[in-house]
């Protein structure tokens, strides 16, 4: 009977015993275990690396000088960079070389930031903006226009959530 | 190596390993039999050590009696350092690391970092020693040297003179190698500038090497500009189709698309040079007219069509046979499509009216040297050049005509002191080399020829049969030198050079010349008489192939004469088809004839005969004469306007084949390239072709197609693919 109760109903009434535990402790340490997505956006770590962005300097000439070495750098071999040359008329970026073409496949690139490491002019930098899921694989390539800032410091401002209209803290 | 076969050694200890090395090899080069290297930037092994940019610093010193090594105060170059008995080389101490920092250290003061955008980045040879054994960072703070960026040497070079680091190679290239001279250093210093003399266009013909040879990213090439980084391309061996020399090269391709060009080492033909004409004249595989899909002319518009479309109204066309079709053949083809092309033309339409010569005199098959006087018109290799005692160049520029020739002729000249004579009626880059220049009147080759072999004669070195003595007295020397305008004592000079170590090199450019058969014929006769070799080199990248494999109304493949029954049935029943026996016409009559409309049916294979034949006019008639025109091509030509059918074939570097350049060499290119479009290799065309034709067993690759052509044509067994080695091998 003893053996009974020792291997079958205590341990019954143990579990029931931390589900009681937890339900008396929600409202203080889990209260923010489920976040309710799309409506609330959780608040991303600092060194998070989701989407790319091609920055700008300050005067808006683009940082990015098409030298290939994120292509070099990428495992994954997802970044494709077609350069041109800068002419006084047409000017891109500063110096001789800037990308007339810049893409990178989202469904290859498994986000390890080497490219952010390799670029010399810290011209590719990996963003917070993790909502990436799209439709046709067509749309998984990112090109230039996608990837490059409107104006000098837009990827860091807060991102608009595709489907909840919450901005997070970029 | 090879050129040292019997020389003294002397023993010299590398690193505390003692070894043998021929007396007096360069240190620099002795390392490497140990499999130890030097960094270097200025050494280059094909020219003379300089020893300007202090990179292959290494620690020297000799063995003292009692064994031990006293060492020189300071350390040595070892590119300028010969071998000799008892040396003791360290190429792995402390000091020999520090003087390496120190020297990179002191080439970096004012060499800019712009790698990331540099076109040397990533294949630089600053960048990997830097990394090897350079300093890894800098202490330089000052404001560096600036000058202008991007400056246009020439239309192919572009120079950055900020990135310079002055190892004077590519100034020594033009000096010892392409001849030309063009480039010289200005000023002193760190002011010092590698440029063109007044800045002038660098306008050599061989300019293209420098940017390979440049250890830094001073001199880049215009066309490759900020097209692609090394880790971006895939880089391939191939060939190169452009001339008739078949230059090893490697191709560099993205995402399927042709990028650049770049010498590749084969001793036998270009050792590793390349020409411009070579290096920037590729661009037809990204061209926009690239042909990609078969035409078919529906009431008067060409409309794009499908293959079978193509084919059943090609061999409609061609269904008469006999003398009523035709086919005329470009250069860059593959033999296996030449072999095919008249296999289709013989033995399916019964016609022998293939030509693949586009020159003003077309040798008829009794009138070939080979079947007249018995006299091979390809001798010479082309490294055989390096040990002639004396070559005759007449009526061809070779530094246009045959560039990797020329350079193998001016280092036979620098290195080994053949003598050259160069006869043209205009001024050719070999003058500068030339032991001698005959500047002949234009059209005055064969009293030139003449007098030569007359001079010969009347010195008593040559002996010719009676008649031709007799004939001979036209161009007694001094006959001769009236005619040509070239001095009597030059004419025998030129006579005495010449002997049986001697070479005589013509190319087919003599063929558009008057009086060419005669010309050829008396130079044939001094090159035989003399018992020298005598050379009559193609010019275009397979035309060599063509003649052989029987692209001729007269000849069939191996060259057996159609005249000779018995041999001609004997190829047929190797083929397996009947012969015709009716000869064909030559390129020229076969143009009249479509202009009259006695062919109805023509087939251009990769040539646009307004651009090969010399007569436009004639071109004009014929193409709208005839009836039904194939035109079969990489790109767009003039011709395909004229066309009834349009087929597009894919270019060299994008199908398996093999090419027989001007010296005989068969190599194989292989498939680089991705396909483009719709097109298909020439050989499968034909072979198509054949198929629908005549129901049998297809080719389904080049290299069937070879092991059927060494049947046919034995000289071909060494070309047979397992056979063939990376260098090529000689018929």
């Amino acid at each position: 009977m003893s053996d009974v109760y020792k291997s079958v109903v205590k341990p019954i009434l143990a579990g029931f015993g931390i589900t009681r535990r937890r339900l008396m402790q929600r409202r203080k340490k889990y209260a923010d275990v489920t976040v309710q997505y799309p409506d609330e956006l959780r608040e991303q770590y600092p060194r998070t690396r989701w989407r790319h962005f091609l920055t700008r300097y300050d005067n808006g000439l683009e940082k990015c000088i098409g030298c290939s070495l994120c292509a070099g750098a990428c495992p994954a071999r997802c970044i494709f960079v077609e350069a041109a040359e800068n002419t006084d008329e047409a000017r891109f970026s500063p110096g001789e070389r800037y990308a007339v073409r810049y893409e990178i496949n989202m469904i290859r690139c498994i986000f390890c930031g080497y490219c952010q490491d390799a670029c010399p002019t810290g011209a590719i930098i990996l963003r917070k903006d993790f909502e990436l899921a799209d439709y046709r694989r067509e749309d998984f390539i990112y090109t230039k226009e996608m990837l490059l800032e409107e104006y000098p410091g837009q990827s860091e401002e807060p991102f608009e959530s595709k489907v909840g209209g919450v901005y997070v803290n970029g | 190596m090879a050129a040292a076969p019997t020389t003294d050694t002397v023993t010299i200890s590398i690193n505390d390993v003692e070894i043998e090395v021929p007396k007096g090899e360069l240190i620099v080069d002795a390392v490497k039999r140990l499999g130890l290297e030097i960094p270097i930037f200025c050494y280059h092994s094909r020219m003379k050590p300089v020893g300007m940019c202090r990179m292959c610093l290494v620690e020297v010193g000799f063995k003292q009696p009692d064994g031990s090594v006293r060492k020189m105060p300071k350390p040595q170059a070892g590119c300028t350092l010969p071998a000799s008995e008892g040396m003791a080389v360290y190429t792995d101490t402390e000091l020999v690391h520090k003087d390496r920092r120190g020297v990179l250290e002191f080439l970096l003061i004012n060499h800019p970092l712009d790698c990331p955008i540099c076109d040397r980045g990533g294949e630089c040879p600053l960048q990997n020693n830097t990394l090897f054994y350079g300093p890894s960072t800098s202490r330089f703070i000052e404001l560096k040297r600036h000058l202008p960026k991007a400056f246009p040497l020439s239309r192919y070079v572009t120079l950055d003179l900020e990135r310079c680091i002055q190892c004077g190679r590519c100034v020594r290239f033009t000096e010892e190698i392409s001849g030309d001279a063009q480039l010289a250093f200005r000023f002193r210093g760190a002011n010092m500038q590698p440029t063109s003399f007044q800045l002038t266009e660098f306008e050599s013909k061989f300019s293209g090497n420098v940017i390979e040879i440049c250890p830094v990213g001073a001199l880049t090439s215009t066309k490759y500009r900020f097209r692609a980084r090394p880790w971006d391309l895939e880089t391939k061996p191939a060939i190169c189709t452009v001339c008739s020399n078949g230059c090893s090269v490697w191709f560099d391709y993205r995402v399927g698309k042709f990028v650049r060009l770049n010498g590749r080492v084969n001793e036998a033909v270009n050792e590793e040079w390349t020409c411009d004409r070579g290096k920037f004249g590729h661009d037809f595989y990204n061209s926009p007219k690239r042909l990609l899909a078969p035409a078919l002319r529906k009431e008067d518009a060409l409309r794009t069509a499908n293959w079978a479309e193509a084919y059943a109204a090609i061999l409609e066309a061609f269904e008469p046979g006999g003398n009523a079709v035709a086919a005329l053949t470009g250069p860059m083809v593959s033999n296996e499509s030449y072999y095919l092309l008249q296999k289709l033309f013989r033995g399916v339409f019964r016609s022998n009216n293939l030509d693949h010569r586009w020159t003003r005199h077309l040798s008829a098959a009794s009138d070939r040297l080979e079947s007249k006087m018995g006299m091979p018109t390809v001798a010479t290799s082309i490294e055989a050049f390096e040990h002639k005692s004396a070559v005759l160049a007449i009526g061809t520029s070779l530094a246009d005509e045959e560039p990797i020739l020329f350079l193998r002729l001016r280092k036979a000249w620098f290195k080994n002191g053949t003598k050259v004579v160069v006869a043209c009626d205009r001024d050719t880059d070999a003058d500068s080399f030339a032991h001698l220049v005959l500047r002949y009147r234009p059209g005055t080759e064969m009293a030139l020829a003449g007098g030569l072999l007359a001079a010969a004669v009347e010195s008593g070195r040559a002996t010719v049969p009676d008649p031709v003595r007799e004939d001979l007295k036209r161009y007694s020397p001094s006959a001769a030198a009236s005619a040509t305008g070239v001095p009597e004592d030059r004419i025998r000079e030129a006579a005495d050079i010449l002997g049986p170590n001697a070479a005589i090199v013509t190319t087919h450019r003599l063929l558009d010349v008057a009086d060419a058969q005669g010309t050829l014929e008396y130079l044939a006769g001094l090159a035989m008489c003399l018992r020298a070799e005598f050379n009559l080199y193609a010019l275009g990248a397979n035309d060599q192939g063509a003649l052989e494999l029987g692209i001729h109304p007269e000849l069939l493949p191996s060259g057996v004469a159609l005249a000779d029954a018995e041999a001609a049935a004997e190829v047929g029943r190797t083929m397996g088809i009947e012969i015709p026996r009716e000869p064909g016409l030559g390129t020229h009559e076969l143009l009249r004839a479509c202009a009259d409309g006695r062919i109805k049916a023509l087939w251009l294979v990769g040539c646009d005969p307004f651009a090969l034949h010399a007569d436009r006019d004639l071109v004009q008639r014929a193409l709208e004469g005839v009836e039904f025109l194939v035109v079969q091509d990489i790109v767009e030509t003039e011709a395909t306007s004229y066309a009834s059918v349009i087929l597009p074939m894919l270019g060299p570097a994008e199908q398996d084949g093999t090419y027989t350049n001007m010296e005989r060499r068969v190599q194989r290119l292989r498939q680089v390239i991705p396909d483009a479009g719709d097109a298909k290799p020439a050989w499968r065309i034909f072979a198509e072709a054949m198929l629908r034709a005549q129901p049998q067993t297809p080719f389904f690759s080049a290299e069937e197609i070879m092991e059927e052509i060494a049947r046919v044509a034995p000289a071909f067994e060494v070309a047979r693919y397992d056979r063939l080695g990376h260098e090529g091998t000689r018929l």
